[in-house]
């Protein structure tokens, strides 16, 4: 094994980490990253896991909490790792890696390693560490044992993740896989809701479940820390067992040739659907909408979101109607996860507009026509998207709705769905120019947004769940179906918030272009 | 009328100095090579004469007039192939050409033929793949049909000739001839001195930071003759671009 070479190219994934702090961006991230990470880091070491393990053993049930810490560390970090993009760097991929004398199995070690190592698994480690030193510092543990136990545990929940990420990849290259997969994530997520009262009408589940459960690493890692004697090692030999069946799945999966859709010859299209929709914006604007609409709806990932955004409102609506126990809860969720229709699907696209055009954004200034322009088309297109969720959310409530028809509810859902999308598709159009990022258009899975992106993404969503139970507790009038036309004037406020951005961000467009080149570009 | 005049451009990124107070005219109906070493500002001053940087400072024109960033009637006029290529990687050729064109004001017919004629004669006619699956050299076929889709008056090409086979660069070179024939000008950046020599008639040879050391016309170099720079007969273009840029000599003996 060429540990020397191996060596150099882990080193150079920390010089590819610090390298990012040469940006202002990279510096403010290292900040951010430095100094809070540690703070987590301690905060998280000493009441997280050791407090975990505290009370793993003051309670008397140290084994219990330890499965229940360690199992949703375990979960947390597969899914962390694959929709965080974690320890999957490309420049480390096996074409990357070809190009140095390497044998096929040093790369691939030299691979796992400079993934294992990123900074995000240590945080994983060090919690799991923290609970065995709690459970080992009260007697509860054995040193060895539980040392092993995360040692093991760490490497198997890479592994799974590694195993995940390489799948959701394959099934996406393939043809309808996105489909499949869209179908897999919205039945994990209503996994819960639907099991949870199943459970409730029969305990004797539980203890069966908890049996089986015993044969899964978290709980093999428990069993660990908790019984350095013969029911400890047989869960070291779990979580082996899995190390070993993972590794298998995992070399399986590396060697299985791309599965690339088969190339179609495509015949020469001029006057596509984009092309008619862009055709309403006249003669300036649509190639421009036409483009970007051909653009962004190759791109799997906002094909995906789409689709997903409202299935997975519709949830959102319906646990916290469940949840809320008010006069017409449902409704009230609505009016709450309406506004985001029109936004969740294309926000990546809204947020971002020109991140992912690459070197291609140069061109939009040889274009015989104003910046501004551009900028315009490009959002417009982004709300066109959008938009397009309206009425498939309307037809979803009025099918769904559990209250008789009435036409004042779509009419106030209609207007909360028109302002969320005119106000975030306008602050869209700030984050875009204020706080781009470079994306992969490639790229399915994994947070790309920028900081703005995020905040406006993730404050969005809380404000979807929070703001109409909390406007419902001080004014409950608001909500009533006979003050329905209070809701009307919003979208035309929203509308005219939208308008104003677009003609004053245009200038600081043009003002920007260097620097937003420099990003969408990667010179930053 | 001059093709490009430009006075005392500077182009400045923060502090750094990138142009420095370049002064240079094209006249029009020619191909007029723009030289200089790697970073010394060749494609800055495209950039700044295409719009898409703000020079810090000087002037600009085009075809007789001040050219500015939001001027749409010049840049309707001119046609750009960046370094970069600038393609919209998941799209297909024909659609991505049918933009350009129908951005540039071409009616749809006139884009439907000339997008056809285009790929038929680049040789891009599979139809199966996106820019983002093209080979290097077809890239550059689909980044020179958008920029002279359009017909345009003067066309801007950075480095036009890299990774193009040799029957695409001489195809290439005999669209460009009947273009300047016609009275358009081509302005080229380019490191491959040979091509530049057979094909422009006149070049601008700058340093870093964008400052202009040599410009003069070579036709005489196509044929038997000779340039004669600082006292000094140059018969072939390498030399002089060397002697006025600056030979590097590293010896190492374990090459």
């Amino acid at each position: 094994m060429n540990t020397a070479l191996i060596g150099e190219l882990v080193k150079l994934r920390y010089k590819l980490l610090w390298a990012k702090t040469r940006s202002r961006n990279g510096r403010i991230a290292l900040f951010l990253a430095g100094y809070l990470l540690l703070a987590l880091l301690i905060t998280l070491l000493s009441t997280g896991g050791f407090g975990a393990g505290l009370l793993a053993v003051r309670s008397g049930k140290a084994e219990k909490i330890a499965q229940g810490v360690l199992a949703v560390l375990f979960l947390e970090a597969v899914i962390a790792a694959n929709v965080l993009g974690f320890g999957m760097s490309a420049v480390f991929s096996e074409t990357e890696l070809r190009r140095y004398p390497l044998t096929a199995p040093d790369r691939r070690i030299a691979r796992h390693l400079t993934g294992i190592l990123d900074p995000f698994w240590f945080l994983f480690f060090a919690l799991e560490l923290g609970l065995m030193v709690g459970l080992y510092v009260l007697g509860a543990g054995s040193f060895w044992f539980g040392l092993f136990a995360v040692l093991l545990l760490f490497a198997a929940s890479y592994l799974l993740a590694r195993v995940v990420g390489l799948f959701i990849d394959q099934m996406i290259k393939r043809k309808g896989g996105a489909a499949v997969l869209m179908g897999l994530i919205v039945t994990l997520a209503l996994l819960p809701s639907v099991v949870a009262p199943l459970i409730g009408k029969n305990p004797a589940m539980v203890a069966e479940v908890a049996r089986r459960l015993q044969y899964t690493p978290p709980f093999g890692a428990a069993a660990a820390m908790i019984h350095p004697g013969l029911a400890g090692t047989y869960g070291l030999a779990t979580i082996v067992i899995w190390i070993l069946g993972l590794t298998a799945l995992l070399v399986w999966l590396e060697n299985r040739p791309p599965q690339r859709q088969a190339a179609e010859s495509v015949k020469v299209e001029w006057d596509s659907p984009f092309d008619r929709a862009g055709a309403l914006f006249g003669p300036q604007l649509g190639p421009l909408v036409s483009h970007w609409l051909s653009f962004y709806s190759r791109n799997s990932r906002t094909r995906t979101f789409c689709l997903l955004s409202p299935a997975l409102l519709a949830f959102v609506t319906w646990q916290f109607g469940h949840m809320w126990k008010t006069p017409h809860s449902f409704f009230i969720g609505a009016l709450g996860t309406f506004p985001m229709v029109a936004f969740l699907g294309p926000s990546r696209m809204s947020t971002n507009l020109f991140g992912y055009v690459g070197g291609a954004f140069r061109r939009y200034f040889l274009l015989p026509v104003d910046p501004g322009t551009v900028l315009r088309a490009a959002s417009y297109s982004a709300l066109l998207i959008g938009a397009a969720g309206l009425p498939v959310g309307l037809l979803v409530w009025l099918i769904f709705s559990p209250y008789p028809f009435d036409a004042r509810m779509p009419a106030m859902l209609l207007s909360t769905g028109l302002t969320g999308m005119f106000v975030l598709h306008g602050f869209g159009v700030w984050v875009t120019l204020f706080n781009p990022r470079r994306g992969d258009y490639n790229s399915n899975f994994g947070n790309d947004l920028s900081l703005g992106g995020n905040i406006l993404l993730i404050g969005g969503m809380i404000l979807a769940m929070f703001l109409p139970r909390v406007a419902y507790r001080f004014m409950p009038a608001l909500f009533a179906l006979n003050t329905w036309w209070i809701w009307l004037p919003l979208p035309v406020v929203a509308l005219a918030f939208y308008l104003a951005t677009l003609k004053s961000a245009g200038p600081v467009f043009v003002s920007r272009r260097e620097k937003l080149l420099a990003i969408v570009e990667g010179r930053n | 009328m001059d093709a490009i005049r430009i006075t005392n451009l500077v182009k400045k990124y923060g502090q750094k100095l990138a142009v420095e107070n370049l002064s240079l005219t094209v006249p029009t109906g020619i191909m007029f090579g723009f030289l200089g070493p790697n970073g010394s500002g060749k494609s800055t001053t495209i950039g700044c004469m295409t719009g898409l940087l703000d020079p810090t400072s000087g002037q600009i024109e085009l075809l007789g007039q001040p050219f500015t960033t939001d001027n749409a009637a010049i840049k309707r006029r001119i046609g750009v192939m960046p370094e970069t290529l600038g393609l919209f990687e998941p799209l297909y050729a024909h659609e991505f050409l049918a933009f350009v064109a129908r951005m540039f004001g071409l009616d749809e017919p006139t884009t439907r033929r000339r997008v056809t004629e285009l790929l038929e004669a680049l040789e891009l006619t599979d139809t199966s793949k996106t820019l983002s699956e093209y080979s290097t050299g077809m890239r550059k076929r689909v980044a020179f049909a958008a920029a002279v889709i359009h017909s345009p008056d003067v066309l801007f090409l950075d480095e036009p000739f890299e990774s193009i086979d040799p029957a695409g660069v001489s195809l290439m070179k005999q669209w460009l001839r009947r273009f300047t024939e016609q009275g358009r000008t081509v302005f080229i950046t380019s490191h491959v001195l040979e091509t530049v020599e057979r094909v422009c008639q006149q070049v601008a040879i700058i340093t870093q930071p964008g400052k202009l050391v040599w410009q003069g016309d070579i036709t005489a170099l196509s044929g038997d003759g000779a340039v004669v720079c600082d006292g000094q007969e140059f018969r072939a273009l390498e030399p002089l671009f060397l002697h006025l840029t600056g030979e590097r000599y590293a010896d190492l003996k374990w090459l």
